[in-house]
């Protein structure tokens, strides 16, 4: 009897082995040896050779760490990291919730269809999504084509006006055109611009319009024109960055509120509606409350999932111009694959992943003291 | 105040003030929907309008139809951007890593729930924390624990004469095998998740009746327990399937060479080295997203499920 209850227990621990070693030997290849790897190489003064009876390397303490944080370079590319964090916390979760809840109230219809649009780009691969926008936002690119459209559409307009009472412009109908005008344009008229204007921009010098097509499509091309230039700009390049990035991720955040308000008990917002409650205070008052734990595992996932961001930046600036774009994991990049600087670009993976597990306690204990009930 | 004023009152406020407000409230939901809708379509809609401009034309005129159609751009765009390489590539990476995530999963997810052993909850619980590690930041780590493995295993095999340069022995780094692995391992702790907490939820009773009746635990495994997993086992494929197939950061860093690029790869290299003719290069980011934007269509209703499944844990 005791035999019998003893192979049976050894059959139940071989079945589990067999069963959960492979994987479990996989997450050891990808996630944990490399940490355990990174900790022992960012303390050292490995240089990429053989780590095994080759080269000879040896554990320098922590001097990496003290370069790391005397490096400017380190906390640009932190300081990027928040920013994608604050775009995702402040835009993602807010904008999330706000549709989220016109989809679950019903304030639109035809809920699955526009969940189903907002959340699409998150499906397609962020390298194409990158390149795309940086066509878009280059200073080329179509938003350029867009304003200086815009620009053109203001002076034309301008020249309608001015042309409206008859043929003949008016001293003030050219001022009219002039303020519509690209500055620097006008800034080669002269010291006196109408003088200018009608000197040098009026069909045989004459006030008299006869053909005003041709008027407006000779003068079209002096409107101001509008070149944006984030990807070259240091200050602004975080800007489209940032955008793509609430662009991108909105979609995810629906889905999980829209999810977890479909969850809250709908008697209680029934009887919230007969008691006279306005949307405004159903959502404040019963809906915010019951997914404050959501929000804030979502807000957690969003730190994670700014530390997790390579592709998307990568796609679109590759950390330029001059490293203002980079993120932590760019950074680390840069200095394993440029400096070729292994034990630096190690502490800055250590610095990651210290930053992760911070974040995975903070889940636990905001589960625990919501009481959450996954699990 | 009595409570029958009090209702008169809120019945009046909801009747015609109420109504107003609602009337108006609706059409700008309507008007803020419509536009972040149109926000989310567009840009892409604009890529495929352009993609069929010439290098030409797309300078001067970026935002409306093309004067002229030149579906041509895609012929030059698969040979040039060497797709007839990238997307078989993909689609196997993308197909043996998603079964490869799923069956382990389920295989796990099984011995987690349903079979006890001494180190079940240490195990368990490092892929639940996997979930939240950043696998960014583990890329050149990555990098160098699959090089020191290919060195030390060539060395060996140089030492046994069955390889003549070490250093060109490469087991991980630049083999289909090697990209694989780390597919399968990063896809493995969400997946352990949703796999355990669902298998977690299957009567133990079946599993000890099956015992009794003389089955072996494989035997379980297949007949009893993957029957019922197949609507989780569908959704985890589901969730794991396209974040294959845009991965980019640690493909990034296994492969070098051409012959084993995927297309996230292969797009990033055709824009470096074409950035100038338009055409062609919408046409092949036209061509990269496609696959998904099908995919997403097809199975939008698993996605949302999935998502919303497979975030709550974070």
């Amino acid at each position: 009897m005791a035999s019998a209850l003893s192979s049976a227990k050894k059959e139940i621990s071989r079945a589990y082995w067999a069963f959960s070693l492979p994987a479990f030997v996989l997450y050891l290849f990808v996630f944990a040896f490399p940490i355990i790897l990174s900790a022992v190489i960012s303390l050292s003064n490995y240089k990429g050779g053989q780590m095994f009876g080759g080269e000879p390397w040896k554990l320098t303490g922590f001097k990496q760490y003290g370069i790391l944080f005397a490096d400017p370079a380190f906390w640009q590319a932190l300081k990027n990291n928040i920013y994608i964090v604050l775009v995702s916390v402040l835009g993602q979760l807010p904008l999330g919730f706000v549709f989220a809840y016109l989809i679950y109230r019903k304030v639109v219809k035809f809920g699955d269809f526009w969940e189903g649009i907002l959340y699409m780009p998150a499906i397609i691969s962020v390298i194409v999504l990158g390149i795309m926008w940086k066509f878009i936002f280059a200073s080329n690119g179509l938003l350029a084509d867009i304003f200086t459209a815009g620009n053109m559409r203001h002076l034309v307009a301008a020249i309608d006006a001015a042309l409206k009472s008859g043929p003949d412009l008016s001293d003030d109908g050219i001022r009219h055109i002039l303020k519509a005008m690209d500055p620097s344009v006008v800034g080669l008229l002269g010291s006196d611009p109408v003088a200018g204007f009608k000197e040098q921009l009026l069909p045989g010098g004459s006030v008299h319009i006869s053909d005003v097509g041709a008027f407006v499509a000779a003068l079209k091309n002096y409107a101001p024109k509008w070149t944006p230039d984030f990807m070259t700009k240091q200050d602004a390049a975080m800007i489209p960055i940032m955008f793509v990035t609430l662009w991108c991720w909105t979609g995810m955040y629906i889905i999980l509120f829209r999810a977890n308000m479909e969850k809250i008990d709908h008697e209680v917002i029934e009887a919230a509606r007969i008691d006279g409650a306005n949307e405004m205070q159903i959502a404040r008052r019963i809906v915010l409350p019951a997914l404050s734990g959501i929000i804030i595992n979502a807000a957690i996932l969003c730190i994670a999932g700014s530390m997790n961001q390579f592709s998307l930046i990568w796609a679109m600036t590759g950390g330029g111009p001059m490293n203002v774009t980079e993120v932590l994991s760019i950074y680390m990049y840069r200095t394993a694959t440029i400096g070729v600087n292994y034990p630096l670009s190690n502490a800055i993976a250590m610095v990651i992943v210290v930053f992760s597990f911070v974040l995975i306690g903070l889940t636990k204990v905001a589960e625990k003291g919501l009481g959450g009930t996954e699990e | 105040m009595s409570t029958a004023t009090l209702d008169a009152e809120r019945r009046f406020k909801t009747t015609f003030f109420g109504k107003a407000m609602a009337a108006v409230g609706k059409a700008v939901a309507y008007a803020v929907m419509g536009f972040f809708a149109l926000m989310a379509v567009y840009p892409v809609l604009w890529l495929g309008i352009n993609s069929f401009k010439s290098n030409a034309e797309y300078q001067l005129n970026k935002m409306g139809l093309p004067q002229e159609w030149f579906p041509i751009n895609y012929k030059g765009a698969w040979e040039l951007g060497d797709f007839s390489i990238l997307l078989p590539n993909s689609i196997f990476y993308t197909v043996v890593g998603t079964a490869g995530v799923v069956l382990l999963a389920a295989l796990s997810g099984f011995a987690f729930a349903k079979l006890g052993g001494k180190a079940k909850g240490a195990m368990y619980g490092s892929f639940v924390v996997g979930i939240m590690l950043s696998l960014s930041s583990l890329m050149i780590p990555l990098f160098l624990q699959i090089s020191q493995f290919d060195l030390s295993i060539g060395t060996l095999l140089h030492a046994l004469g069955l390889v003549g340069d070490p250093m060109s022995f490469h087991l991980f780094y630049n083999t289909r095998f090697g990209v694989i692995l780390v597919y399968i391992g990063s896809g493995l702790p969400l997946a352990i998740y949703m796999t355990t907490e669902y298998i977690k939820g299957i009567p133990t009773a079946l599993v000890e009746a099956a015992r009794i009746d003389g089955a072996s635990y494989w035997r379980i495994f297949t007949s009893v327990i993957l029957p019922i997993c197949v609507p989780i086992i569908t959704t985890v494929a589901i969730i794991t399937l396209p974040g294959i197939w845009n991965e980019f950061a640690l493909i990034n860093i296994i492969v070098g060479k051409l012959e084993l690029q995927s297309l996230p790869l292969g797009i990033l290299r055709f824009s470096g080295s074409r950035a100038a003719d338009y055409g062609k290069q919408f046409a092949a980011l036209v061509i990269g997203l496609m696959p998904m934007l099908l995919f997403y269509v097809a199975f939008h209703k698993q996605i949302t499920k999935g998502v919303s499944g497979g975030a709550v844990k974070g």
